[in-house]
């Protein structure tokens, strides 16, 4: 049988800051090899957002400057959809800014209020101080496997209860820099701070992603075939011993 | 007496480290800070000047300027070895003045760091400020590009008697023009440049004053180009000195037609690219200002030659070598635009560090075309990747398509490797690599080493 998986980029053109489209690279990659064919739909300002048959969705993280053009596409052209596909269990990877605005809101640290999308229980409260640097986290849903990134926010993250964290920081900030865990599940919901970008030298985790979309759309439980991934591991690996000494 | 004292020691440690063969260029000016937190604005009061800052084309900008100064037969020094931060600059005032801190030279040329000209500025009372352009870059330190643009306007507002040069075809950096006092000198292109462009992300798609999407009558590279905003009604002004004619170019210089005050120039500039066409603009910009003969500032571009790293050309073992400095994507877009274009095979070499000064996060990769140089695959015989997170750039090269990947760790080895097919070879180190780099070719083959 032929297997294919349709991803849907949202805001590639506002949301594209941090080498964020690396993780489209790595989703379109890893299917490529395993004879999976993948096609990616961007979904820009002005584009409304259909939810005919995406398997996985991607937003990626931005700078303040487009946000309120962002919000305001947002409400008119994808919200609805987003929280649609959210609530029907659909793949969503959401980084950094993406993961801020699928979000309840945002307080500046002088108290003005900023309401995002409201598909995901969190909101985040602007900081003075950027957290910034390499980070480690190890996954709550898979122990022994650890993600490895780069963090640069400001924002402070705060999880509500319908929604749990994605990680256990070993190393770094995360979420909020307080209560030691990073990023957001929810459903299929995918949600981190991390830059790296996160799919490339982190194989076993963009693999979870796939597999999971696959399973979701032919309701089979899938294990992809194993990859020569000797690039991806090394670069992992680098990241986690500097992070260990 | 405090300034007599810290001008005396700065200039002591500074000889006492290059008799060590090492390359002093900040120690000594944060000694002198600490004796006299003064010291800079009090060496700095009888020189005019210049300071050259944004995101990319400081350093060659500078060369330029330097190149063109020399031909008028003016008196000026330059923080010559690219430090530019606050500790370098001030080494170089000191080192340049007498030991009483008279200075000893008209002007002063001084390439400055986005975030330390704030400060810098303070210090110094520019007369004349060249603004390159604003790119996404080092946003570890950043955060977000907009930052940037506010330290560039900081400084320009600390610095009330400068004229200040800026590119008419950044919608970012032009945007300074109304918030600040200063008179302005527009520089800009006014044809398209490239038949081809790599696909890149623009820096600027929404009006910087309104946020509506700007439109373009032609771009140049990025987000430069005749922008216009047909909400609020931003848009280009049309520069005082401008390209009107790319005549040719090829993979050592350009040749253009260049406007000044109706009259028409025929420039040919030393240095491949698009991007140095804005360089050698952006220079010409500064010596109208300052009022020198233009015909011997453009026969000034013709003899130029590159800084270290900006397309430096080393002979070793008889192979042709060239240095090319990567920083960020736009700047790196750039270099594989002109690589793509290549018709010898060659090897290609690409170091990536990620300490303070490369930028920590090295996701910038992600957002450069690697894919670009697909289109001369049979002519890349190796590529060769080196430096800190040399990982990380043999995966965005794997997945760039290449399969001709070789990692080695020793820069000795890297560069005995890399010669010995006898084709020429490219190398792209981010910075700190490029400093060490440069060294052990200094050392092996006899070059001089970058504070000589």
């Amino acid at each position: 049988m032929d297997y294919s998986l349709k991803i849907c980029h949202i805001y590639p053109d506002v949301l594209n800051l941090y080498g964020d489209t690396g993780n489209i690279l790595a989703l379109q990659y890893r299917l490529k090899q395993r004879g999976i064919s993948v096609s990616v739909d961007k979904l820009m300002v002005n584009d409304k957002l259909e939810n005919t048959d995406y398997d996985i969705y991607f937003i990626g993280g931005g700078q303040d400057f487009e946000q309120d053009v962002l919000l305001k596409d947002a409400s008119v052209n994808k919200s609805s959809a987003i929280k649609d596909a959210i609530e029907s269990n659909k793949v969503f990877l959401a980084i950094c800014g993406g993961y801020q605005v699928l979000g309840k809101y945002y307080k500046t640290w002088d108290n003005k209020r900023m309401d995002f999308i409201g598909a995901l229980d969190v909101y985040t409260i602007g900081n003075k101080d950027r957290m910034i640097g390499n980070f480690m986290y190890e996954l709550i849903d898979h122990p022994g496997n650890r993600i490895v990134g780069f963090e640069n926010h400001s924002g402070k993250t705060y999880l509500g209860d319908s929604v749990k964290p994605l990680g256990k920081i070993i190393y770094g900030k995360g979420n909020n820099g307080e209560d030691g865990y990073e990023g957001a599940r929810y459903k299929n919901v995918f949600a981190t701070y991390s830059h790296g970008p996160l799919l490339p030298k982190n194989p076993y985790f963009c693999d979870l992603l796939l597999e999971t979309a696959l399973k979701n759309k032919y309701g089979l439980e899938f294990k992809l075939s194993e990859l020569d991934d000797t690039f991806e591991n090394r670069a992992h690996q680098y990241i986690e011993s500097r992070l260990s000494k | 007496m405090r300034k007599f004292i810290a001008i005396v020691l700065s200039k002591l440690i500074h000889f006492i480290l290059r008799l060590f063969n090492r390359g002093a260029t900040s120690f000594p000016g944060l000694v002198a800070l600490k004796i006299d937190k003064n010291i800079l604005k009090k060496i700095s009061k009888n020189t005019k000047t210049i300071i050259v800052t944004g995101t990319n084309g400081k350093t060659t900008s500078c060369r330029m300027i330097s190149e063109i100064l020399k031909e008028n037969n003016v008196s000026f020094f330059e923080n010559k070895s690219g430090a530019n931060l606050k500790n370098g600059i001030v080494t170089e005032y000191v080192l340049n003045s007498t030991v009483f801190g008279k200075n000893k030279y008209e002007y002063a040329l001084i390439e400055c760091d986005e975030a330390a000209f704030k400060t810098v500025s303070t210090l110094v009372d520019p007369k004349y400020i060249l603004v390159t352009n604003v790119f996404r870059d080092q946003l570890d330190r950043y955060g977000e590009i907009s930052n940037i643009l506010e330290n560039i306007k900081i400084g320009i507002l600390n610095s009330k008697n400068a004229i200040v040069c800026l590119n008419a075809d950044d919608s970012i950096t032009s945007s300074l023009k109304d918030e600040i006092d200063n008179k302005v000198f527009f520089y800009g292109i006014n044809v398209p440049i490239y038949k081809n462009r790599v696909n890149e992300a623009s820096d600027a798609l929404y009006c910087i004053r309104c946020k509506h999407p700007y439109k373009y009558k032609y771009i140049t590279y990025g987000h430069l180009g005749d922008y216009y905003c047909d909400n609020c009604g931003y848009h280009r002004i049309t520069p005082n000195i401008s390209v009107e004619r790319l005549i040719s170019s090829d993979a050592d210089s350009s040749n253009v037609e260049i406007k000044y005050n109706d009259e028409l120039y025929e420039v040919n500039i030393n240095l491949p690219g698009g991007y140095n066409i804005y360089n050698a603009l952006g220079s010409l910009a500064v010596s109208k200002v300052i009022n020198l003969d233009i015909n011997k500032s453009i026969i000034a571009l013709s003899k130029f030659e590159s800084g270290f790293g900006r397309m430096e050309k080393f002979v070793l073992d008889g192979v042709n070598v060239r240095m090319i400095l990567i920083k960020n994507p736009a700047g790196c877009n750039q270099v594989l635009n002109f690589l793509s274009n290549l018709e010898e095979d060659s090897n290609f070499v690409i170091l990536l560090n990620d300490k303070y000064a490369d930028g920590t996060d090295i996701s910038w990769i992600w957002d450069v075309d690697f894919e670009v140089l697909n289109s001369i695959n049979s002519k890349i015989k190796n590529i060769y990747v080196s430096g800190i997170r040399k990982d990380d750039m043999a995966l965005r090269l794997k997945y760039a398509g290449f399969n001709n990947i070789k990692v080695i760790e020793s820069y000795e080895e890297l560069i005995r490797e890399s010669i010995k097919d006898k084709l020429d070879v490219y190398i792209m180190p981010t910075y700190t690599s490029m400093m060490d780099l440069r060294s052990i070719i200094s050392k092996k083959y006899g070059y001089k080493d970058f504070w000589e």
